[in-house]
């Protein structure tokens, strides 16, 4: 019952809440306390206490008493100074594939003393927990498991506290319109892409790849680590960058219409599983659905791109 | 950064912490229990360390079921009851030991807790001294801790982050306590009745007087009252603290009558009003101590027809009454003669040669002067005083000690002289009290502890009616003079260390130890609804009732409240360096109105640069206010005063 209250109460209170923009500070009024079911539990108890004290006369009981009640009140201040002015980021939320367990982060950051035990939470799920200290942030990251197609969006978050004595539970809410991208899940037995979709030009061009080695060149920034020559540069050759070739066999289209299976989910995850292994195999690979055409590219963005595309793919009605 | 994974709040350590505190907070009971209750409590808290440590899984409910059974039925075999002060703390030291054991998640650990805070208030039912107060005051303090540590949740916190907080919140929450303990109304006597034996086991005077019990009452140092006079001590010698008057006798015992008829103050001669007010330790019996005789009597209470002043109720609680006393007097000539006879009564067959003493005394010579003049002489010549004497023949006690072995103790003496004085016609009696007392001299306050229990006798004379012979004064008039340490030389280890230190420095601690006691019962322990309109008189206002408490409560709570919040948001202000950006943000935002909004990508010195060229009239200002920000901001760190200078110059600052 009193949890329903405070649901319908904060949403009450929150009845249009509209995406705010990074950061937020948890000022005063977005602060909310209420006492907890182990903080009306201490009251009772309290009351125990101090009809004791009364009829038996004990003085050191009404202290004992009184210095637990104070103490109760004392502690709703620390609760909520626990959650004030804490200033509060997105991190980076990475896309996934279906099924994967997704990670929402929020970046919590005080700008005075330690907070412990801050934790957050989407609507229904369990909390986490983290201890924010100065000065980096710390990351509320929050998983959601067993994602769908399409864009999960993370929704209100509700950040708490209870710390220091759990009498009382101080919370705010943040909506950043937090997403992430869940691409379908690649359907690992779909095979090949069909060959007939390869453009007639049979003959092997090199173009760069990562499957032979072909020769060195000068280091240009966004050059990935792992193909820097580093024996060259402990030569003291300078910053190379290994250059690998692969043989294109010409462009690649994956079509939607290819993709035998029985429903949506599934053409798309065998067409997700064509895309990483064309990216793979280093072929240029085009993508076709149905009122949606990808040129043939290839590289980190173009897959991205691809697989967005088949992410957020809407049957058309 | 650090992602802490969902509760684990039952981490072995907080689980440690709980069972230390449980062992704190029980250890004062467990001095008073019987064995097998500290064993029983042993055993259960090693088990939970052990299950805890083991990862093992908690007892089956039948086994919590059958241990509850077990304990209850062991309880009731112990005390033949279950009611009653020891009876609930060995229940509720069980029970909680047992919910500890089965305590599986945060909410048991949370029970657990809060049963600490019972058994913190069942220990100030037995004691509430200075030691224990601090004692529990540390138990609170850990069983705060452990609540810190549960809630601390993902990771098990050190020693210091647990105490640290704990010590905090105890600390804020002092001011709100004594506020609360002050201003709180007090009621007058209890919501529903004390069980029978809530004060049970203290010692005291008893309704009867057999040679050797108040001997073993000498022998302990407990205190019976403390009495303050506003106008100076009496003389020693008067310090006679009537109790319990007994003219009944069997041979051996002397006792008190059931019923008696009420007294009055009907003193034919009065002199030496002394006032005075008396601290009584609770003794459950019903009479008051005062000096003989009372000149007045205390609320709720009445004199009786020997001048002994009993309440309507035993004294459960420490009580402080008002008194006077005439200290030269006259009382009972006109006591009836039916009273005469009452106390004339003895056992022929018992004590003959006493018996027969008494007689030949009286054929000698009848005047009753003449009589306690023969009877102090033989009292004074090969008698001893002591509190270890010889055990006296069980059919003829008076007649083994004065006759056998003429070792004795207030007791025998009063009781062989009263049965002296009966033997020989005159009408006698045996009174009990309290005799001198200590005087601290760091408040003049009088401490009669229960080794100044003392019995004398008093006999009537036709012409002085009831007068006052005290036999002990025949055989030790150090006694009388000096009380009973310098009588018998000190009694224990302690009290001769002091003695040996003369008034040095033992004996100036142990007083200032009391005083600092004295004060602790009357304002602390002593503070009832008498006190609290004492208090309020002292301070101005005479008449205080609950509704005035009440309001200067809320009062207190708002400021004393305010205060700790403020304490807090001071505490919590963001560092200088915060400052000075919000300085910053205020400039650019003056700035931005006159036309130079700062981009989001430029920093403070492009920004110098673009608005120093746009408007050089004010690049000096504009310059000044940016080297102060880039020194605060980023340098080694402003003072107060560079701040100040900081936020002037910017609220100064007027764009051109």
């Amino acid at each position: 019952m009193f949890a329903n209250l405070r649901h319908s109460i904060s949403e009450w209170i929150f009845r249009a809440h509209v995406p705010e923009a990074p950061p937020v500070t948890l000022v005063q009024r977005r602060i909310f306390i209420l006492p907890t079911k182990h903080g009306w539990f201490f009251a009772f108890t309290l009351l125990v206490l101090l009809v004791s004290s009364i009829n038996y006369s004990l003085s050191l009981g009404f202290l004992l008493t009184f210095l637990l009640a104070g103490m109760a009140g004392v502690a709703m201040l620390h609760t909520w100074r626990n959650l004030a002015h804490l200033k509060l980021r997105p991190g980076r939320c990475d896309p996934v594939f279906a099924g994967e367990e997704v990670h929402f982060t929020l970046l919590a950051e005080t700008p005075s003393q330690t907070r412990i035990a801050i934790a957050a939470r989407r609507t229904g799920q369990p909390p986490v927990y983290a201890d924010v200290r100065q000065p980096e942030p710390a990351a509320l990251v929050m998983a959601a498991g067993g994602a769908r197609r399409g864009l999960l969006k993370c929704g209100r978050v509700e950040v708490f506290t209870r710390y220091p004595l759990g009498f009382f539970h101080a919370w705010s809410y943040v909506d950043f319109d937090l997403s992430v991208i869940v691409y379908p899940k690649p359907d690992h037995a779909a095979g090949a892409p069909p060959q007939h979709s390869r453009s007639e030009s049979e003959e092997g061009i090199p173009v760069p790849g990562d499957e032979d080695f072909n020769m060195l060149r000068s280091y240009r920034p966004g050059d990935p680590p792992k193909l820097i020559a580093w024996k060259a540069l402990a030569r003291e050759q300078g910053l190379l960058t290994k250059e690998f070739s692969a043989t294109a066999s010409a462009e690649l289209w994956l079509d939607f219409a290819d993709a035998h299976a029985t429903d949506l989910e599934s053409r798309l995850s065998i067409l997700c599983q064509w895309v990483l292994q064309s990216e793979r195999f280093g072929q240029s690979y085009g993508l076709r659905l149905p009122g949606l055409t990808i040129r043939p590219a290839r590289g980190e963005a173009h897959r991205t791109r691809c697989l967005e595309a088949l992410a957020l793919y809407q049957a058309p009605a | 950064m650090s992602t802490l994974a969902g509760p684990a709040q039952l981490d072995v350590r907080n689980i440690w912490w709980l069972l230390a505190a449980f062992a704190f907070v029980v250890a004062p009971h467990l001095l008073r229990l019987p064995y097998w209750i500290a064993i029983f409590f042993g055993v259960v808290i090693g088990w939970r360390a052990w299950i805890s440590w083991s990862a093992l899984r908690a007892p089956p409910r039948w086994l919590m079921w059958g241990l509850t059974i077990a304990a209850t039925i062991g309880t009731y075999l112990t005390y033949g009851r279950i009611f009653g002060r020891e009876g609930w703390s060995t229940l509720l030291i069980i029970m909680s030991a047992l919910k500890l054991l089965e305590s599986r998640d945060q909410r048991d650990i949370v029970v657990c807790v809060y049963l600490g805070f019972f058994l913190v208030m069942l220990n100030f039912l037995f004691s509430q001294t200075i030691p224990l107060g601090i004692y529990m005051l540390v138990c609170v303090w850990v069983f705060v801790g452990v609540l810190v540590g549960f809630n601390h949740v993902g990771r098990a916190p050190t020693m210091s982050e647990r105490l640290k907080p704990a010590g905090e919140l105890l600390v804020q929450a002092l001011p709100l306590m004594v506020a609360f303990f002050i201003l709180f109304p007090r009621a007058q006597g209890p919501l529903w009745a004390l069980p029978r034996d809530t004060r049970a086991g203290q010692t005291g005077l008893s309704e009867t007087m057999t040679p050797g019990n108040i001997a073993n009452l000498i022998k302990s140092d407990a205190l019976a009252f403390r009495v303050t006079f506003p106008d100076g001590l009496p003389p020693y010698q008067s310090l006679y603290w009537r109790g319990p008057v007994m003219p009944n006798f069997d041979g051996a015992t002397w006792s008190m009558p059931q019923h008696l008829a009420q007294g009055r103050f009907n003193y034919p001669r009065r002199e030496r009003p002394t006032r005075y007010s008396v601290t009584l330790e609770p003794h459950q019996k019903t009479w008051l101590f005062a000096l003989d005789v009372p000149g007045e009597l205390p609320p709720r209470s009445n004199i009786l027809s020997d001048q002994t002043i009993r309440t309507y109720r035993p004294i459960e609680q420490r009580m402080r009454y008002d008194m006077m006393s005439y200290l030269r007097y006259q009382y009972g000539h006109d006591t009836s003669t039916y009273q005469r006879d009452l106390n004339l009564r003895f056992d022929e067959t018992r004590n003959p040669r006493t018996v027969a003493l008494g007689r030949q005394w009286a054929r000698e010579n009848p005047d009753p002067r003449a009589i306690v003049t023969k009877a102090s002489r033989l009292l004074s010549s090969g008698f001893t005083y002591t509190l270890e004497p010889p055990l006296l023949d069980r059919l003829h006690p008076y007649d083994d000690f004065l006759f056998n072995s003429k070792q004795g103790f207030c007791e025998h003496y009063s009781g062989s002289f009263a049965l002296l004085m009966r033997a020989a016609g005159i009408p006698a009696r045996v009174v009990t009290g309290y005799q001198g007392g200590e005087v601290n001299p760091l408040n003049n306050e009088l401490i009669v502890r229960q080794a100044d229990a003392h019995a004398w006798t008093e006999i009537w004379i036709a012409a002085e009616g009831w007068v006052r012979i005290d036999p002990t004064a025949a055989v030790s008039p150090l006694r009388v003079e000096g009380g009973v340490n310098a009588a018998l030389g000190p009694i224990g280890v302690i009290p001769s260390l002091i003695a040996a230190d003369g008034l040095g420095l033992l004996a100036n601690l142990r007083f200032a130890w009391q005083f600092v006691n004295s004060h602790w019962d009357a304002w602390v322990v002593g503070y009832n609804m008498d006190r609290q309109r004492q208090f309020f008189s002292q301070l101005g206002f005479p008449t205080v009732d609950w509704r005035t408490l009440g309001f200067w409560l809320l009062v207190a709570t708002f400021v004393l409240g305010s205060i700790v919040s403020l304490g807090l948001l001071v505490r919590d202000r963001p560092p200088r360096r915060e400052a000075s950006l919000t300085a910053w943000n205020r400039f650019c935002a003056k700035l931005a109105r006159a036309g130079l909004a700062r981009a989001p990508h430029e920093g403070p010195l492009d920004f110098l640069a673009r608005v120093q060229a746009a408007r050089p009239q004010m690049a000096a200002e504009v310059e000044e206010i940016t080297r102060r920000y880039i020194e605060a901001r980023y340098g080694g760190g402003a003072s107060r005063d560079d701040l100040r200078e900081l936020r002037r110059r910017v609220k100064e600052f007027r764009p051109a």
